[in-house]
């Protein structure tokens, strides 16, 4: 390489290093996640007696937990355990919240207060109770852990849908499209969706590492994903009894979850940056 | 002023009130009985035993009867026994309310002292290292799960150190030196958490209202860029670090949750996980409703400062 590209891609680097971190560890993360079945070195599952709490070694490269299963494999097929909890979660927050928001947009002032006080008295609860309780009550199915945290989330993509929809349809380009004839669906459809996504790309993100945070919160109290299905929150919540026999094992499905949220937060930071640079928390 | 308070705690006690109706109707929501689901099939199957928690529940009388009883219960302060041990609910909730008060307060002041002058440095010294690593320690400790904060405080401060007890919790009475060691770490795990979201919201006000016209008169009259900064700016940015403060104060409630089981730290959010797992129907009920009062009494302390701070809150909504 000459001299001048390597200066060109220093120039590029310095400014979005912690971007390209953080997109390299997401796809790594989600590549754990897809492939699990392939580059996992054990099964998940597969209990090796003789080998309990042991520290990292060549056969078990980030030693074994505490009925002495692989750490790697775990952590490996924990991804997907927690990468699809989180999306579906996610995915469900969107599906509910985003029609709601513009709905009230559109639905007249009374309705529209309404609705949107409740979706107030929704977002200040804290989730964590809410969902220990829902939870504790209704059994802990992974259904229904996806339902609790998606059902938690839904409220704030319903208030930035709906801030979002009222700020455009105030906007001239939408009045000369009223005064051309266009009705509501065409509106909401061609005018409102299309103009929004940036903001909601960003919410999608942020509410991701929330969703994230939230499942692995409930898996180490145990309310969350159940065993032997790994999840890396459950993974420690687990090893963290056995801390002072081997600090090791606790340690690494930690960092993992910690690096895994960062590089999300890092991500949606940019995307913040660069998609709305008006809106600063 | 008056009138803005009045408002304020008539929302508070509507609020109140709706929360406790819906906490009274959750053990009726379950689907399937509850006694049965609490005995398992083996206790059902003596009748004595199913009456006798039935009674206890006030699940042998009509549904209006039973609202009123419990509303009934709450205003003498009577939420019931515990399925589990009989001791009155109220009691064991009384006791431990301090004790997550005492987490969560020495969280925030831990989150202020650290994040206030991280959010001003990054905002004063944006595109140099100390801003860009001011907001880089905020990001760490805003997407550090507290349980992987708390656990590598314990492998650094317990394991390799030897300097703080793991866990447990020692009555400020009996040892106030114990007491604070046992709080250290539990503090420390929240505030760190918390410092991140404080430094990044005190960032972006600054940084918003050092762009302001005012800011741009008192330099050019001649006040230092600190005297600018310290007497002029930060005082005006401050407020959205409160409201957010505020609205966050959720996030520093359910920390506690994780926290209080990871450290064996006996408050209100610990008495919660291990009733839920117990099915102590009692306990759950009441632990909630002290969670969503000290919740709501918080969000009532913080619109009382900002009303106190910023005369505009007291004329909006």
């Amino acid at each position: 390489m000459s001299g001048k590209k390597i200066a060109r891609l220093k120039h590029f680097l310095r400014g979005h290093f912690s971007l390209y971190l953080a997109v390299i560890v997401l796809a790594f993360v989600a590549g754990a996640a897809i492939f699990a079945g392939m580059i996992a070195p054990f099964d998940p599952l597969e209990i090796d007696p003789g080998n309990i709490l042991s520290s990292p070694s060549a056969s078990h490269w980030l030693g074994t937990d505490e009925i002495g299963r692989d750490l790697l494999s775990r952590i490996i097929y924990g991804a997907r355990v927690s990468l699809s909890v989180a999306l579906a979660a996610v995915c469900l927050a969107c599906v509910f919240g985003i029609p709601i928001g513009v709905f009230a947009a559109f639905a007249g002032q009374r309705l529209e207060n309404a609705i949107m006080r409740i979706i107030d008295v929704f977002v200040s609860l804290p989730e964590i109770f809410v969902a220990i309780f829902v939870l504790a009550f209704f059994g802990n199915s992974l259904p229904t852990l996806i339902f609790t945290i998606g059902l938690l989330y839904f409220p704030q993509f319903a208030k930035v849908a709906h801030s979002m929809a009222r700020s455009i349809k105030a906007r001239e380009y939408v009045l000369a499209a009223v005064s051309l004839g266009a009705g509501p669906t065409r509106i909401i459809w061609r005018e409102i969706l299309p103009n929004m996504w940036s903001v909601i790309i960003v919410q999608i993100s942020f509410t991701f590492s929330f969703a994230m945070l939230l499942e692995a919160g409930l898996s180490f109290l145990g309310l969350g994903v159940m065993p032997p299905m790994p999840s890396w929150g459950q993974m420690v919540g687990r090893l963290k009894d056995y801390l002072f026999n081997n600090p090791w094992p606790v340690v690494f499905p930690s960092i993992v979850l910690f690096i895994t949220i960062l590089a999300i937060n890092l991500l949606g930071d940019w995307l913040q940056d660069r998609l709305n640079p008006e809106l600063e928390e | 002023m008056l009138k803005f308070l009045g408002r304020r705690l008539a929302a508070s006690i509507l609020i109140m009130a709706i929360a406790s109706t819906v906490v009274f109707f959750s053990i009726h929501i379950l689907p399937g009985d509850p006694v049965l689901i609490l005995l398992g099939e083996q206790g059902a199957s003596n009748p004595e035993v199913v009456a006798r928690i039935r009674g206890q529940l006030h699940l042998d009388v009509s549904l209006p009867q039973q609202f009123w009883l419990w509303l009934k219960g709450l205003a003498v302060g009577d939420l019931g026994k515990s399925l589990e041990n009989d001791l009155p609910v109220a009691e064991v909730i009384s006791r431990r309310i301090p004790r997550s008060l005492e987490i969560i307060i020495a969280g925030l002041v831990l989150a202020a002292t650290l994040g206030i002058p991280l959010g001003t440095i990054a905002a004063r010294r944006r595109r140099r290292f100390h801003g860009t690593l001011a907001s880089a320690l905020a990001v760490v400790g805003f997407s550090s799960p507290v349980f992987v904060t708390g656990i590598l405080l314990v492998i650094f401060f317990s394991l390799w150190l030897g300097l703080l007890p793991s866990s447990g919790y020692i009555a400020f009475s009996e040892d106030p030196l114990q007491h604070l060691l046992f709080l250290c770490m539990p503090a420390l795990a929240i505030g760190i958490n918390f410092m991140g979201v404080v430094t990044r919201v005190s960032r972006a006000s600054l940084t918003d209202i050092l762009r302001r016209d005012f800011i741009r008169a008192a330099r050019a009259k001649g006040l230092s860029a600190s005297h600018t900064v310290y007497r002029h700016a930060l005082p005006n940015a401050l407020i959205p670090v409160i409201t957010v403060i505020g609205v966050r104060s959720g996030n520093l409630l359910g920390g506690t949750v994780i926290i209080e089981s990871l450290f064996d730290w006996p408050g209100l959010s610990s008495l919660l996980v291990h009733a839920c797992f117990a099915r102590d129907y009692p306990v759950i009920q009441g632990t909630l409703l002290a969670i969503f009062a000290m919740f709501i009494l918080i969000s009532l302390l913080i619109d009382l400062c900002l009303g106190l701070i910023d005369p505009r809150m007291r004329v909006q909504s």
